[in-house]
């Protein structure tokens, strides 16, 4: 079951179009070559590392280099004028738009690339299956903005048959200054605070392994980081459905903490890319682009989003 | 002081002199102006944020200094005695032999990363002991315990058989009973633990006490940090006792003292302000660790005295969040001011140790005298 996101675009031949255009010879051109930089988020550096590989195979005269840092150093990066192309695992804010149009004088074009979605997971053996939103903000966050009665702390509570596992939840997540953390106080904490005794950790894979080596142990980290020693999490809507994350749900937003990656690029209105630049971005909006994100863990874009930068 | 009348110089050579004194005079200046600038580059961006005076960055700070205050009071509660017991024993009771081997492998500890012994304790430690708790607690308490014993069983042997058993080597033959004792206390403690607690001790923590265990907690970081924090230690206070003029030792011993009382009356006295600045270095170290207190603890802000929880100090939060913090913003402040009290805390220590060992080589200069 596809839906139609935006009713405003004419999305099945449109996209089919775009496929066929995108398709078509338009690399077999003149050779391009030159230096790409990218500087951003690290969620994305395994996908840009693809796609610079793949970009280098077409076009051997490119030489993709990207510079991992966080999603917060991407738009200081543009601004300053060090990259063209800054990847982000989160939206820009209004300041850092602010900061990116008085320096330049326009905005940023905003492209999405992939999709991606954060998971709460458990123990591979742990017996939970699924949480409410409410529940899983009651054990997280010391606020409860979602409308959770009482926080919850231990196993007992959210498996009363079960005596296995017993005691304390220990909570496991991201680092303060990560967009993850940032996101999973936004989207499942409903804007409220995290616990102050959620260990935390620099890296998405550290939380996973964190996880996988203790059964009392809960955690949240993106989709693409999931291992067969953690189990995810599916997630309760109001209407009493289990929604597991998977690529469907994923990718039709439907799982209720997926969201979007995107690529800013810094460009005028009229101004022409540079060719290497272009190539890269008609190859993330390809279908060789799309089975990239698939092959790096993230979840491919709906097929009538992907848009060509004209 | 007078100077020993030197060979006529060369023009050249006076003028190589003036150069090469002149270089190292501008290093050691520009290393002093360095150290200088980051204390002002600190002080500088954090004005901000001292200017407003607010509560909040005592709120957040205050967490982290007391998870730096309790990681590495854990580290010297682990590293001390070992490190000072290892001193005591290398320095003044073991055979020279074997010392000149021994020193040197000990010291060698220090060149171990701070990175692998992390990962070592937050992969493979951290895990083990949740699993093992009560095994582990017992290895705490047990060996110690078996040291002593072994020292009461060595004094009831017969004289015939302690010439098998230098004191001098203790080292060297304690190992097999040790590794024995370990063996026992790793076989017995989850049987004892069955029968008389009847239940895992973690969940008996947690169900008889309401205590938390976190995987990654202050036990751990105690253990890893101590575990670097040891030879270093040990280097200085070895240093120190062993720099005690023999002369004192034999002539305590000859007037009748015991080995235990020249080592309590003469040895620990003199070498004291060595062995003071050798723990104030091993602190300055263990407040400074970065990598060990990142991955071996759990980076949960708290303020809590039970050592089965985590921690987060002030230079993993540093190490953790600066690169992602967007300079100007308020984390950004507030890591910078982390850095300055860290900064300021380290710099104190580390100039008190060297002070007071500056000290103790003028005693020790002046001929041993009080």
């Amino acid at each position: 079951m596809k839906r139609c996101i935006r009713p405003d675009r004419p999305c099945a031949h449109l996209a089919l179009w775009l496929l066929l255009w995108l398709a078509a010879p338009a690399w077999a051109a003149a050779p391009v070559s030159g230096t790409l930089g990218a500087t951003g988020s690290d969620t994305m550096a395994s996908l840009v590392l693809r796609w610079g590989e793949a970009l280098t195979a077409r076009h051997p005269g490119i030489n993709v280099q990207f510079q991992a840092g966080g999603s917060s150093i991407a738009p200081s990066a543009l601004v300053a004028g060090t990259t063209r192309l800054a990847p982000m695992s989160r939206p820009m804010s209004p300041e850092e738009r602010e900061q990116f149009q008085r320096r330049y004088g326009y905005a940023p074009v905003e492209l999405r690339v992939a999709r991606d979605a954060l998971v709460v997971v458990v123990h591979r053996h742990n017996p939970l299956k699924a949480l409410t939103l409410s529940t899983l903000d009651a054990i997280f966050s010391t606020t409860r903005a979602c409308g959770a009665p009482a926080p919850v702390s231990r196993w007992e509570e959210l498996l009363p048959t079960g005596d296995w596992p017993y005691g304390r939840i220990a909570l496991h997540g991201r680092n303060l200054a990560s967009g993850t953390h940032d996101l999973f106080r936004q989207r499942a904490l409903c804007g409220g605070h995290f616990r102050d005794d959620i260990s935390e950790y620099p890296g998405s894979a550290a939380v996973v392994a964190a996880v996988g080596e203790s059964p009392r142990a809960m955690g949240y980290t993106g989709y693409h980081h999931l291992t067969p020693m953690v189990q995810p999490l599916g997630l309760i809507d109001a209407a009493g459905e289990t929604i597991m994350p998977t690529p469907e749900t994923i990718q039709n937003g439907e799982y209720p903490l997926s969201r979007y990656l995107y690529l800013y690029v810094n460009v005028a209105p009229g101004e022409a890319l540079p060719p290497a630049e272009r190539a890269f971005i008609e190859l993330i909006m390809s279908e060789q682009g799309q089975r990239i994100v698939r092959a790096a863990g993230f979840v491919p874009l709906p097929a009538d989003e992907l848009e060509p930068l004209s | 002081m007078t100077r020993p009348a030197l060979p006529a110089r060369t023009p050249w050579r006076q003028l190589q002199d003036r150069i090469a004194t002149g270089l190292i005079t501008a290093a050691g200046i520009g290393v002093l102006l360095a150290i200088l600038a980051i204390g002002v580059f600190l002080f500088w961006e954090t004005l901000p944020l001292l200017t407003r005076f607010e509560t909040l960055s005592l709120e957040r700070l205050s967490p982290l200094a007391w998870g730096t205050l309790k990681a590495a009071i854990a580290a010297l509660v682990v590293a001390l005695p070992l490190a000072l017991g290892g001193a005591i024993y290398s320095a003044l009771f073991m055979s020279e032999r074997l010392r000149a081997r021994i020193k040197p492998i000990l010291e060698l500890m220090e060149a171990v990363p701070g990175v692998v012994v992390g990962f070592v304790a937050g992969l493979v430690l951290a895990p083990w002991v949740e699993r093992h708790l009560a095994s582990a607690l017992a290895l705490v308490v047990w060996l110690p315990l078996c040291a002593v014993l072994a020292g009461l069983l060595w004094h009831a042997t017969p004289a015939r058989l302690r010439g098998w058993l230098p004191l001098g080597r203790a080292g060297l033959w304690l190992l097999p009973w040790m590794a024995a004792m370990a063996v026992l206390a790793l076989w017995a403690a989850p049987m004892i633990e069955q029968r008389w607690l009847g239940d895992d001790l973690v969940t008996l923590l947690d169900r008889r006490f309401g205590l938390d265990y976190t995987t990654r907690n202050t036990l751990i970081v105690g253990l890893a940090m101590g575990f670097a924090v040891i030879p270093g230690v040990y280097s200085l206070a070895e240093d120190a006792l062993h720099d005690v003029p023999r002369s004192l030792m034999e002539g305590a011993q000859a007037l009748g003292a015991s080995r235990w009382q020249a080592l309590w009356k003469v040895a620990l006295p003199m070498a004291g302000p060595g062995i003071f600045s050798a723990a104030m270095i091993g602190a300055g170290r263990a407040v400074g660790e970065t990598m060990i207190v990142l991955m071996a603890s759990s980076n949960a802000a708290l303020i809590s005295l039970s050592p089965f929880e985590g921690l987060r100090s002030f230079s993993a939060a540093i190490a953790i969040e600066l690169p992602e913090a967007p300079p100007g913003g308020l984390t950004y402040h507030l890591l910078i001011l982390a850095a300055l009290v860290l900064f300021l805390f380290t710099f104190l220590v580390n100039t008190l140790a060297e002070t007071v060992r500056q000290r103790l080589r003028r005693r020790y200069r002046s001929g041993g005298g009080r």
